[in-house]
């Protein structure tokens, strides 16, 4: 499985950010991604329409979720790709866990870049 | 958010008379600040008054400025606790007139709400976000490591930054202001959150909150930063800030947030459909023309320079879909309404927006048109719409 994070909105455009992050499931330490896999489950994640949450009236600086995931040839949902745009805030618990999980995980590798090798 | 008294009854004077005028002088009591006034009541009563007879149906007829006639302050801040949850609305923490908590961002917010209502208060006359006493709430310790402070139509939202690349948003407080000035922007313009109408937008929520910040310390204007969200970095990230109105593209250079996209003329102007049109990207044209037509009037930023821009902001010839240009027009316009046609004034902010690459056109602006609506009809492909 792929998953795609894309970042928008916010207080400030800042280049970095906003660059869409890739996560192959596969590259990520096992339990992550195994937390990650069973989280787009519970969230119907293909069942889900492509924009969850409104934009309130007036509302400014808000952040806007990209999310596409992207499943493999084998199994059920082999060659399955499905396109979410979540608007903070995110309601849907299980659509909330499994943004939280993938920024936890972009996190990791953020401060596993940041660190001098070795 | 706007407050209706069906069976008011209006008194007509009422109607045409600013009523931040009137509680300006009941306020202040000094000779210059009694001419300050009288001379913004003076040219700005036409305007006012053409807005409210020309309102399309009851929408814009303020009866909620009725209660603006008191002279006293209505403070009302009211600040909660999410305790790192994001549903609405957490626990009360502080309310208006309570002590300080000790937890730090509890008490920020207090602070920044307290200096930005003071702000528009001791300025402008303007009791709150709406001009009518509304109470400004504020939601702190959103989400886990969030990254971002909003507005979403009704209350701020802070977050406690994630340590690695922000600190906690209540740090600022001119990020503060910039946050309820969206609330004050929403309820004078509206500005279409979206291309050129929306980087106004957030370059009006950017000029009032470092107006905040600028008043809180009493700088004048060549002593100020001008950087929005100075201390808000984590340590160790390449940068000072968020953006910078003085040079707009210096705030920061790092690994992680890449290089401050912000130019500081319109020759490089960004276009995208990305950050709604780049409304965070092209607002530093405007700030800077801000910054400065500041510099060159002297003394504080927010005497005259912050005057006129929000006369600007409150102009009936504000469209919400102005762009850059109409606004130059208008603030070149109300520069002259305050302080004289062909007066130093109108110059230097004439002078920059030139600077800007915004040439200032003598023309009139066609006032036909009334702003009436809150909402586009159509909500641009930018935004997610209902
Ligand atoms: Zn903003």
């Amino acid at each position: 499985m792929r998953i795609e994070l894309k970042r928008e909105g916010g207080i400030a455009f800042l280049p970095g950010l906003n660059r869409p992050r890739t996560f192959e499931l596969g590259d990520l330490p096992p339990a992550q991604a195994e937390a990650i896999t069973r989280s787009v489950h519970a969230a119907s994640f293909f069942q889900q329409p492509s924009v969850v949450g409104t934009a309130s009236k007036g509302a400014a600086d808000q952040t806007r979720y990209t999310l596409t995931v992207e499943v493999g040839g084998e199994g059920a949902e082999g060659g399955r790709r499905h396109t979410v745009q979540l608007l903070e805030p995110v309601q849907d618990p299980h659509l909330h866990a499994l943004l939280e999980l993938l920024k936890q995980a972009e996190r990791d590798l953020r401060r596993e870049a940041a660190r001098p090798h070795g | 958010m706007r407050r209706v008294h069906p069976g008011w009854h209006r008194h007509s004077l009422y109607c045409i008379l600013p009523p931040y005028v009137v509680r300006t002088i009941a306020q202040n009591g000094s000779p210059a600040q009694r001419a300050a006034a009288l001379r913004t009541m003076a040219v700005d009563n036409t305007f006012r008054a053409l807005r409210l007879t020309s309102a399309v149906g009851a929408q814009r007829v303020p009866t909620r400025r009725i209660g603006g006639m008191m002279a006293e302050s209505q403070r009302q801040r009211f600040i909660y606790n999410m305790g790192g949850q994001e549903g609405f609305p957490g626990t009360l923490a502080r309310s208006e007139g309570q002590g300080a908590t000790g937890d730090v961002a509890v008490d920020e917010a207090y602070d920044g709400l307290g200096a930005t209502y003071d702000f528009f208060w001791e300025v402008f006359g303007r009791d709150s976000l709406d001009d009518g006493g509304m109470p400004l709430n504020a939601h702190v310790h959103y989400g886990m490591n969030y990254n971002n402070a909003f507005w979403d139509g009704q209350r701020m939202v802070f977050g406690d930054g994630d340590g690695d690349i922000f600190n906690r948003f209540t740090i600022a407080m001119d990020i503060i202001g910039h946050e309820l000035s969206h609330g004050m922007t929403e309820d004078e313009g509206p500005l279409m959150y979206f291309r050129q109408a929306g980087a106004l937008n957030e370059s009006i929520s950017d000029i009032f909150g470092s107006l905040v910040k600028q008043k809180f310390l009493n700088q004048t204007a060549d002593q100020a930063d001008w950087l929005i969200g100075a201390g808000l970095l984590a340590d160790g990230v390449q940068g000072k800030a968020l953006r910078s109105m003085k040079d707009p593209g210096t705030a920061y250079d790092d690994p992680v947030l890449g290089k401050d996209p912000q130019p500081a003329h319109m020759r490089d102007f960004v276009r995208t459909w990305e950050d709604n049109g780049g409304v965070h990207i092209n607002s530093s044209i405007p700030n800077r023309a801000f910054y400065l037509a500041s510099l060159k009037l002297g003394g504080c930023a927010w005497e005259k320079a912050g005057r006129i821009w929000y006369e600007a902001l409150r102009d009936m010839r504000l469209r919400p879909d102005c762009g850059f240009a109409r606004f130059a027009r208008i603030t070149s316009l109300c520069a002259s309404r305050l302080y004289g046609e062909g007066g130093t004034e109108e110059a230097a902010v004439v002078d920059a927006w030139g600077e800007v690459g915004i040439k200032v056109t003598r023309e009139k602006i066609s006032v036909a048109r009334v702003p009436t609506l809150k909402v586009p009809a159509v909500q641009p492909s930018g935004r997610p719409s209902a």
